[in-house]
Formats: C-alpha cells, structure tokens, sequence
C-alpha cells in the first residue's frame, strides 16, 4: 500500500491534495494518524511560549534616530548658510560686474565690512570649540585680512585701488564668518 | 503566536511625524513580536537582537511611507522577516548537510526518513528542541507559513527562492520534526 508522503499531508491539511490522497486518508487509519499528528505540530508551534529580548535595544534605536537627525540638521543648516553667503556675495559683488565705482560704493562697502566686524565680535569666537582645520583656516584669513588692513593704512590715495582692497576685505571677512558659523560649536560656559 | 495588537490610528499618526513618544511606544508594543519572529528563525538571542533593532530603524525611516493598508503589525512583520531572512542567507552552512541526510535516507510512510540518525538523538525530545534543530532555512519556512500564516508565495518573494522550494523545504522539515518527535517505528 502506498502512504501519504508529507507532500501529501500538506496538502490535504492546506486543502488542495489530489483525489487519491483524501480517498487514501479516509481509508488509512495509519495516514490518518500522521495527519492530526501534523495539525498538532502546527497547533504546538503555535503555542510555544514567547520570550523577551535580554537588553533593551530601544535606546540604542533612540540615539540613532537621534543622530540621523542632527546630521540632517547639520547638513541643511550649511545649505542655509551657503545660500545666504551666495546672496550677500552677489549683493557685494555685484558693483565689480557693473564697473560702477563711486564714493558711495566704497562707503557702502566699507559699511559691509564695519558690520561683518561687529557680527564675527558677537559672535565671540573665543568662548566657541572649532576643530583643527577651522582654526588654521581661520588664522590664515585672519593674517590674509590684517596685510589687507596694513595696505589699506599706507594707501589712502588711489579710489579704486581703495575699493578694491576693501572688497578683498569684505570677502574675507564673509569667509571668516563662514569658518566661524558653520564649523564651531558653542561651549555654551 | 497569534497576534492582535491593535495600534490606534492616532499613534501610527504621530509616529509618522518623528514623534519619539510614539515611536517608543510602537516599538514596546512590537517588540516582543519581533524579537521571538527573529529567535524563532535565528535561534540566536544576540542575532534576534540584532534584527530588532534593525527592524525599528527600517520602521522609523519608512513609516511615512506606511499608508495604512493592512495592519501595523503585518508590515512591520515583513520588514522583521526581511531582515531575519537576510541573516540566514549569510549562514546556510549546514544546509547541504541536511539535503543531504534527508536524500540519502530510506523514506517510509509520511515521507519520512527513517535510519540510523533517529537513534542518535534522544527517542522524545519536545518540539521546542526539536524545532531548533531544523536548519535556519527551514526553520524560517515553518515559522513564517504555520505560525505566522505566510503563503508559500510570500515566502518564496521573501526568500528570492520558488513556491517549490517553499513547500519542499517545509514538507522536509516536518519530515524531520516528526522523526525527532517520535520514537523509531511510530507511524504507518
């Protein structure tokens, strides 16, 4: 006689077996044995006990979360802040394209720089963390603005020698500003 | 395991909207769920871990994209078995071993092999024991189809296997349950 495979148990526990397999299973009390044997393996199997995790991975998913964030963060926040770089360059810039030079454009320039010299002294960069490469970075514009200032003190003649140092000035101090912002944290004492 | 945890919609709602609260909240509620899924399939605890917290950071980037077809736990059942069938394909060692146990043995009624490797384990051992020590891939196959309910079709697609390899692999491993389950000779 030829039994059930499990194939065939399957099947007829799934409800789509071929036509001998239920006639045989009628017929085979042996068959018909492994069948409910295999309805209470699954039945079984079902009922093993659950168990809980040993740790609590709950706050290692926080602090990944968390960080993913704040890299975002992060990476939006220089884009903002190269937008607004890339719009306070064109405003400053722009006279140089237009070859407009005139008084009132250096006075207008020199009132940048004024104000970019109040903004990085707000901004205190004393009391901010920056990493190694930012602060050499800094230093250099730092050094590259003071010879701009030791050219600007010896000048004095020439308007648009003049204007131009100071627009040399002005961009430095834009990039000084952007080492500063964007790559310190504040100690925050 | 049945489950029929119901997450109010309003939760799911906050979830999608990066709340912490809420997504702590989902992820106490799914935990155990996930975990045992992944236990079952893996035996491994640290491994079952693991896939946890792999599970609830796919949850957390994916749920916006979550539209509310089907239940919560469905979903992210999916993603857990997912991440737990691909551990088992980094390990599929012992399969060729058991292939080939399960090929060369006299096959008796049920299909089922009976020999020599009966006697070599206890003549009952529970199914708990039993169950682990069926290969990872069948493991994953009769957890997902008889305790979680997965068609053969959903294993296959989340195995990258064929239906029939689904249903070969599960017959195979009820075969085995079976032969550790009972004694020598039980049967037709």
């Amino acid at each position: 006689m030829i039994h059930c495979t499990m194939d065939d148990l399957l099947a007829l526990q799934a409800g789509d077996a071929a036509v001998w397999a239920r006639q045989h299973v009628d017929a085979c009390a042996a068959c018909r044995a492994e069948l409910e044997a295999l309805y209470q393996r699954v039945a079984q199997l079902k009922a093993l006990p659950a168990f809980r995790p040993a740790r609590d991975r709950w706050p290692a998913v926080r602090a990944t979360i968390l960080a993913e964030r704040r890299r975002r963060r992060g990476r939006w926040g220089l884009w903002s802040l190269a937008a607004a770089a890339a719009l306070a360059g064109l405003i400053v810039l722009r006279p140089i394209w237009t070859n407009r030079l005139d008084a009132a454009e250096l006075e207008r320039v020199k009132q940048q720089s004024a104000t970019l010299e109040q903004a990085l002294g707000r901004y205190d960069p004393d009391s901010r963390v920056t990493s190694g490469r930012a602060a050499v970075l800094a230093a250099a514009l730092e050094d590259r603005i003071a010879l701009i200032d030791g050219e600007l003190a010896g000048l004095g003649a020439r308007e648009d020698q003049n204007l131009n140092l100071w627009r040399q000035r002005v961009n430095l101090m834009e990039r000084l500003m952007r080492v500063r912002v964007a790559r310190a944290a504040y100690v925050g004492l | 395991m049945t489950i029929s945890l119901v997450v109010p919609d309003v939760l799911i709602a906050r979830a999608r909207s990066g709340d912490l609260e809420a997504l702590e909240a989902l992820y106490r509620a799914f935990e155990t769920p996930v975990y045992n899924l992944a236990l079952r399939i893996l035996r491994s605890p640290e491994d079952a871990e693991d896939v946890l917290q792999e599970t609830f950071l796919e949850v957390v980037k994916s749920i916006a994209r979550f539209r509310g077809e089907g239940h919560l736990w469905g979903w992210i059942r999916q993603i857990a078995a997912s991440k737990a069938l691909m551990r088992v394909r980094r390990n599929q060692v012992r399969e060729t071993e058991e292939l080939h146990e399960e090929a060369t043995a006299p096959r008796g009624a049920a299909g089922t092999a009976v020999g020599a490797e009966v006697g070599a384990v206890p003549a009952r051992i529970d199914l708990e024991r039993a169950f682990e020590r069926l290969s990872d891939t069948s493991r994953a196959v009769v957890w997902l189809h008889d305790v979680e309910g997965y068609t053969h079709e959903e294993i296959a697609e989340q195995m990258g296997k064929t239906v029939s390899f689904s249903k070969s692999q599960l017959a195979r491993a009820h075969a085995r349950l079976r032969r550790l389950l009972d004694h020598e000779g039980t049967g037709p």
